[in-house]
């Protein structure tokens, strides 16, 4: 097991030398700040999660030289870009050198011949989308995160896009990537060799294994992207229904419709309505007897769009919907997906308003467990809020990953007082995540749809849900780090290294 | 309905964990002006830090030069958070706010402040933090010495040294005015901020030529210093508020209602930091110069006739734009003149544009400051345009630099305006 050894000054030059001494952060202030992700937070415990150092490389080769640098003095690696994850991936858990690749954030290539890009993995997607939008074209990976994560952590996280069941996830997107490897090791990974293939079947397909990792193989650097013409037209009708199970067989019925221009639909539970009437100031407040929602997104050419929309409009009426007009239905995608915000503050159990920080759990679940597995979640988060009152449930969320309605990231969003956590409270609450987890699980599902599962509580049952598969991530995590210097601690991956440890 | 009637939603003063509560700081070895800091900034530096999600930060101009998180918003809340648990100091933080020009995009780009706003009255005060924590640090003894040593030559010149080496004086305030015959007092008088006064004295030539022309009666202060919001942006709030005191002592004694302001970083200092020193007591009026021209022309009191050849394209300062919402009145100013083209770019894509210029980033970080320049006139160029029209003094000068070597020229609005209205301006920008 790697422990983080005090960094010395020969560690420090020989890293200043690497990517020049301003690029090179000791301050206090350069290492907490690099200590959190938006998710939950013991605060009081801070300081435990503090890097030694930051580096702020500005090139594949500098990454590479930090990595040699790193493995031959055994020092952790913790890759980090936005900072927006929210399984705590880009927090070191012990000590070592943040690699924060924000800097490397040009564009540095357009094709508009095959359509793709080539950006450094610091870019954000909007960003992007600005200089891309004189050509017409849109590189559609389209998160809530969408103006805060960068192409590296999308990477790094394998995520999950609000239109992917039209456009695909962040797997479908990137074509193909710089990857520096643990030992200094430079490869490239994609869908076959050259850069821009989008489908080969040349060899092992490695481009999945360096996605999603959560920065425990290596580091992500220069990235080549897939590009769509900017859609003409978007629609986004939201429908009211009196009973959680009829929104739930509409939203089925929706992603079953076969309707090319379907890029996903959301179903709000009841508690979700409840707490978007108690606290959302963005919700546009609707009559008591509504007690869930659907909402449907379509993009693409005008005319496809209208066409696709009059299909829903016919099918959700024929699922006993209500339609809630357009005003509605544009207002609140526009602000659910544009600037995504849970409103970050709850309740406790005297109906207090206090300011509270966002877990949101991210499970995919089949469409058939959906109901089941959100009356377990939810009693869950009640058990945890008569405990402590410092816990807030805000309901669930469930979205269409695929347009075959195959499973849904179902999202239980929990307030949590982060000013008021202790010790006890904070054990309580990693045994609930391990609670949820355990549930989707059960149900057949994974932990993680999109954020990935190496939090405390979640992490003890990916070897549950991944059986023998988790055996072999063992074994290659050892091939490809042999020194477990990559964000050590993440994903039980010490276990590859546990009979070295003697 | 919502059954919880927003207007009945406590502030956030109020809410659980409030400033009554101090909770965990308990001193942690701070001074008391640092306790007492932390316990006022406790929970708008938990409103972000609980949330954390970083939307503020693409479109922070610091940032996308140095895409360094210790310059975020983020960060510069969750300092005090630190701070509060004892893992920080004022010293370990002072330096990192030095990274901000205080444009206000993040505010206006975060969620909090977006939605939270309405509900319960709350909003993302980055801006305000900043300054706070620069002040604080003074309080604490920590200076920045680019801060520090401006702050010395301001206070004993009473203006700031715009010009470098060459000294500025109380004797040469007015010089910018020579030959203009503009009296001393009267119920408005005209604010001419240090920049515009002594460097780029064309500018209140112009404007002061085009409110004459339009028959609008001001005069000059009697002994005008520097309004004092650099101090305060700069953390010297004492010396701030001294200047303020004379400024203000000097309308009062000259019998003036109304103060014209040409210069958006004035007009900030006089509708936000003097109300803050004087409270009730400050019944004096503000009004901004590029809102009173639009209103004359609109008015038919000022008629732009001479066409004006150039292919422009508008900056909108933050000051107007980010922090008081004024976009309109620019835009309705270069539609009145006959001959130009304008490719505008809408304000709120301008959120993400600084001329770095602000809050005393060019005095400690000049190579950030020059950068965001650059990148403000790099998205000029790429309009194909010859001219960059800018309604901000500070601006103007670094915007200048940088347009060179894109052949962009960088023009004053008011300076614009006069040249249609066929007024030989005189005056002149100081190399
Ligand atoms: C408000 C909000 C809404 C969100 N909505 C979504 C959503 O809809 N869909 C979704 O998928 N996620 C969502 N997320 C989670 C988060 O935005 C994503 O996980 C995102 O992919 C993280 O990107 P980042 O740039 O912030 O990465 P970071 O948080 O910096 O890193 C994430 C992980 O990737 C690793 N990593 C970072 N850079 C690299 C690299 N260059 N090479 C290899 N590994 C790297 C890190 O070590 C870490 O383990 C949301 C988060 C927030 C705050
Ligand atoms: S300032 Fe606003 S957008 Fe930025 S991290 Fe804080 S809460 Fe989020
Ligand atoms: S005020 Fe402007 S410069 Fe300062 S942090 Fe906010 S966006 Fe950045």
């Amino acid at each position: 097991m790697t422990i983080a050894p005090e960094l010395s000054d020969q560690v420090v030059s020989e890293l200043a030398d690497a990517v020049g001494g301003q690029h090179v952060l000791t301050s206090k202030t350069a290492r907490y700040n690099r200590a959190r992700v938006p998710a939950p937070f013991p605060v009081h415990r801070w300081a435990e999660r503090v890097p030694d150092l930051v580096v702020m490389p500005a090139s594949t080769e500098e990454v590479a030289e930090v990595m040699r640098i790193a493995n031959a003095h055994r020092i952790p690696v913790v890759p980090r870009d936005g900072g927006t994850g929210l399984t705590d991936g880009a927090v070191p858990e012990r000590r070592g050198i943040i690699v924060d690749v924000k800097r490397m954030n040009d564009v540095k290539a357009i094709d508009t011949d095959n359509r793709t890009c080539t950006v450094g993995a610091g870019i954000n997607m909007l960003k992007l989308n600005e200089v891309l939008a004189p050509y017409g074209l849109l590189y559609p990976d389209d998160p809530a995160s969408y103006p805060c994560s960068l192409v590296g952590g999308r990477i790094g996280t394998s995520g999950w896009s609000l239109i992917g069941s039209r456009y695909g996830h962040s797997r479908d997107l990137v074509l193909s990537f710089s990857f520096v490897l643990p030992t200094g090791r430079v490869i490239r990974v994609g869908d076959g060799g050259g850069p821009k293939v989008s489908k080969s079947s040349t060899g092992y397909q490695l481009k999945h294994l360096f996605m999603g990792h959560q920065g425990t193989l290596g580091i992500a650097t220069e990235a080549t992207l897939k590009l769509i013409p900017k859609p003409e037209a978007e629609l986004s009708p939201f429908w009211a229904f009196p009973d959680y199970d009829s929104a739930h067989q509409c939203v089925q019925k929706l992603a079953h419709a076969g309707v090319a221009t379907f890029a996903g639909a959301v179903l709000f539970d009841e508690w979700k309505v409840d707490y978007l009437r108690r606290d959302d100031e963005a919700y546009i407040p609707q009559p008591a007897d509504v007690r869930a929602l659907v909402c449907a997104v379509a993009y693409g050419n005008a005319d496809e769009v209208r066409a696709g929309g009059k299909r829903f409009m016919r099918i959700a009426r024929d699922a006993g919907a209500r339609y809630l007009g357009d005003e509605i239905s544009q207002g609140d995608w526009a602000a659910r997906h544009d600037r995504y915000a849970t409103p970050l503050h709850g309740r406790t159990r005297a109906g207090q308003v206090v300011p509270m920080s966002w877990h949101c759990e991210d499970s995919a679940i089949n469409w058939t467990d959906l109901p089941q597995v959100r009356l377990e979640w939810h009693r869950i988060a009640d058990d945890l809020r008569r405990r402590f009152d410092m816990f807030d449930d805000w309901g669930i969320f469930a979205y269409t990953s695929a347009a075959t309605g195959v499973d849904y990231l179902t999202e239980i969003d929990i307030g949590i007082w982060e000013q008021e956590l202790d010790d006890e409270s904070w054990t309580a609450w990693v045994q609930a995540k391990k609670d949820i987890a355990e549930v989707a699980v059960r149900h057949g599902g994974s932990i993680s749809a999109c954020h990935g599962a190496c939090r405390d509580g979640e992490v003890d049952l990916v070897p549950v849900e991944l059986g023998g598969a988790f055996d072999v991530m063992l074994d290659v995590k050892r091939a490809v780090d042999p020194n477990n210097i990559m964000n050590p601690g993440k994903y039980l991956l010490d276990r590859a290294y546990e009979t070295e440890v003697e | 309905m919502t059954d919880v009637p927003p207007r009945q939603s406590p502030a956030p003063e109020e809410q659980a964990g409030g400033a009554a509560d101090t909770g965990h700081n308990g001193g942690n070895g701070h001074s008391p002006v640092t306790v007492e800091f932390l316990s006022e900034w406790r929970n708008a530096a938990y409103n972000c830090y609980s949330s954390g999600h970083k939307f503020c930060r693409e479109v922070c101009p610091v940032m996308q030069v140095t895409r360094n998180e210790n310059h975020t918003p983020t960060a510069f809340h969750a300092n005090v958070v630190a701070m509060e648990q004892g893992e920080l100091t004022v010293e370990d933080v002072a330096e990192d706010y030095v990274n901000c020009t205080q444009c206000g995009a993040c505010e206006l780009r975060c969620p909090n402040t977006l939605f939270t706003g309405d509900f319960y009255r709350f909003r993302t005060r980055t801006v305000d933090l900043v300054k706070r924590m620069r002040a604080l640090a003074v309080d604490n003894g920590v200076h920045q010495p680019g801060y520090q040593r401006w702050n010395e030559l301001t206070d004993e010149r009473s203006h700031e040294p715009v010009l470098g080496d060459t000294p500025v004086s109380q004797e040469h305030v007015r010089d910018w005015a020579g030959g203009l015959d503009i009296p001393i007092g009267g119920e408005t008088v005209l604010f001419v901020d240090c920049e515009a006064a002594f460097y780029r004295t064309s500018l209140p030539r112009a404007v002061a030529q085009i409110l004459r022309r339009a028959g609008y009666e001001f005069g000059l202060m009697t002994e005008q210093w520097c309004c004092g919001g650099p101090a305060a942006e700069m953390g010297y709030r004492d010396q701030a508020r001294r200047f303020a005191e004379h400024n203000l002592a000097d309308w009062r004694a000259a019998g003036v209602r109304r103060v014209l302001v040409l210069d958006p970083h004035d007009y900030i200092t006089f509708t936000e930091d003097y109300p803050e020193f004087f409270g009730d007591d400050f019944d004096i009026e503000i009004v901004l110069v590029v809102e009173l021209l639009a209103q004359l022309i609109a008015e038919g009191r000022l008629t732009p006739t001479v066409p004006i050849e150039r292919t422009i394209t508008y900056h909108d300062p933050c000051r107007l734009n980010k922090r008081k919402g004024v976009w309109q009145e620019p835009r309705q100013i270069l539609g009145a003149i006959p001959g130009l083209t304008f490719h505008d770019v809408d304000r709120v894509t301008q959120w993400s544009y600084c001329s770095g210029a602000g809050a005393g980033l060019p005095i400690e970080r000049p190579e950030i400051a020059r950068k965001i320049s650059e990148n403000r006139m790099d998205e000029a160029a790429q309009l194909e345009v010859d001219t960059l029209v800018s309604a901000c003094p500070w601006s103007e000068r670094p915007l200048a630099e940088a347009g060179q070597d894109r052949a962009i020229d960088v023009v004053d609005i008011h300076e614009l305006l006069a040249e249609s209205l066929g007024i030989d301006v005189g005056g002149r920008t100081r190399a």
